[in-house]
């Protein structure tokens, strides 16, 4: 899916400067790659935070720049509480580019339903190669035959066409795994100090 | 058993300052839903001994807790009655040092509501503020 978006070429650099732009609702960007020169730009916190809601990553940039950008980098302040900073990068809509992808998961696991099955999601994210025009909002996962004790890798994904999966396929994506019983029992038997690294400076002495 | 490291470099440790927000572990990587701490502050290992269990008890058999924190800080004192002097204390505890922003724990497999009933109650163990978050957007 492509979006377009409305962007404004930004002089101004600097902290202060960002704080400004901050402050009357917009969002400090750059747009980089393709071998070409960066480029500063302002965009609205709506836009970004409603690309960021539905996982468009591929976005047509209209105003003061006319090009198509991959959403590649997004800063959250500290807290997680807003966006400071986005970063754009050129992508041509026929390039191969890599990108995150979130993970839903669909069904429901048999082997969860029992006391004694836990459904863990593991993986949240996985990294794919695809063409820039066909990036998926997010890859559904099938959980409904999973069994206690059995689990998804990421090469059981089911990815859209042309798609092909950059992070590791043995990763574990969702797994039912058994309840374990007692927790924390396992530390009854731990010392009262921890052990030392280094060798104790009166031994040394005395040799 | 309260958590506390297996081997240290050091037996004593300097108290050292809290400067600044959390800039690593102060998003929620496991879960879906994470406890974040709003101020700066030690917390100790059974303070996070007991949050878990506290959690634990609500969400056993549902959802999963991970614990984002580890304290790797030993804390001296004198003991009672003690003049001054005479060295630095002997180790009594450990504690973990956040910085506002970090995630203390995070809760995967349980709806809003129970993440919000079961952080509420580990909530209350905590020595500082915190509040509930969930998992930012890919």
């Amino acid at each position: 899916m492509i979006e377009t978006i409305a962007v404004k070429k930004r002089d101004v650099k600097g902290s202060r400067a960002m704080i400004r732009i901050r402050e009357s609702g917009s969002i400090p960007a750059i747009l980089y790659g393709h071998g070409e020169e960066n480029v500063c730009l302002t965009v609205s916190l709506d836009t970004v935070n409603n690309l960021i809601k539905h996982g468009t990553k591929l976005v047509t940039l209209s105003g003061d720049i006319d090009d198509t950008a991959l959403l590649r980098a997004v800063q959250w302040s500290s807290m997680g509480d807003y966006i400071i900073h986005v970063d754009f990068a050129r992508v041509s809509q026929t390039e191969t580019v890599e990108v995150s992808v979130p993970i839903h998961l669909h069904g429901e696991a048999p082997g969860a339903m029992s006391s004694a099955g836990q459904l863990r999601f593991v993986t949240h994210e996985v990294t794919i190669r695809c063409p820039a025009v066909k990036i998926p909002e997010f890859i559904v996962c099938e959980i409904g035959a999973l069994q206690l004790g059995q689990s998804i890798h990421v090469n059981e994904l089911k990815l859209p066409e042309g798609a092909t999966a950059v992070t590791p396929s043995s990763i574990v994506i969702v797994q039912v795994a058994a309840q374990s019983g007692a927790e924390g029992a396992e530390a009854t038997a731990s010392p009262s100090e921890p052990e030392l690294i280094r060798k104790e400076k009166a031994a040394d002495a005395g040799a | 058993m309260a958590l506390m490291p297996k081997r240290v470099k050091h037996r004593k440790s300097q108290r050292g300052r809290i400067k600044g927000n959390a800039t690593r572990g102060n998003k929620v990587v496991f879960g879906d839903w994470g406890l974040q701490c709003l101020q700066g502050g030690w917390i100790r290992a059974q303070t996070i001994e007991a949050g878990r269990i506290a959690a634990n008890q609500y969400v056993r058999g549902e959802g999963r807790l991970y614990i984002r924190v580890f304290p790797d800080k030993p804390v001296s004192s004198k003991p009672l009655e003690t003049r001054m002097g005479k060295g630095k204390g002997e180790p009594e505890y450990w504690v973990a040092v956040v910085r506002p922003g970090t995630v203390l724990y995070e809760l995967s497999g349980v709806s809003e509501q129970q993440a919000k009933v079961c952080f509420a109650r580990l909530a209350a163990k905590m020595p500082i503020r915190v509040r509930l978050v969930r998992r930012r957007p890919a």
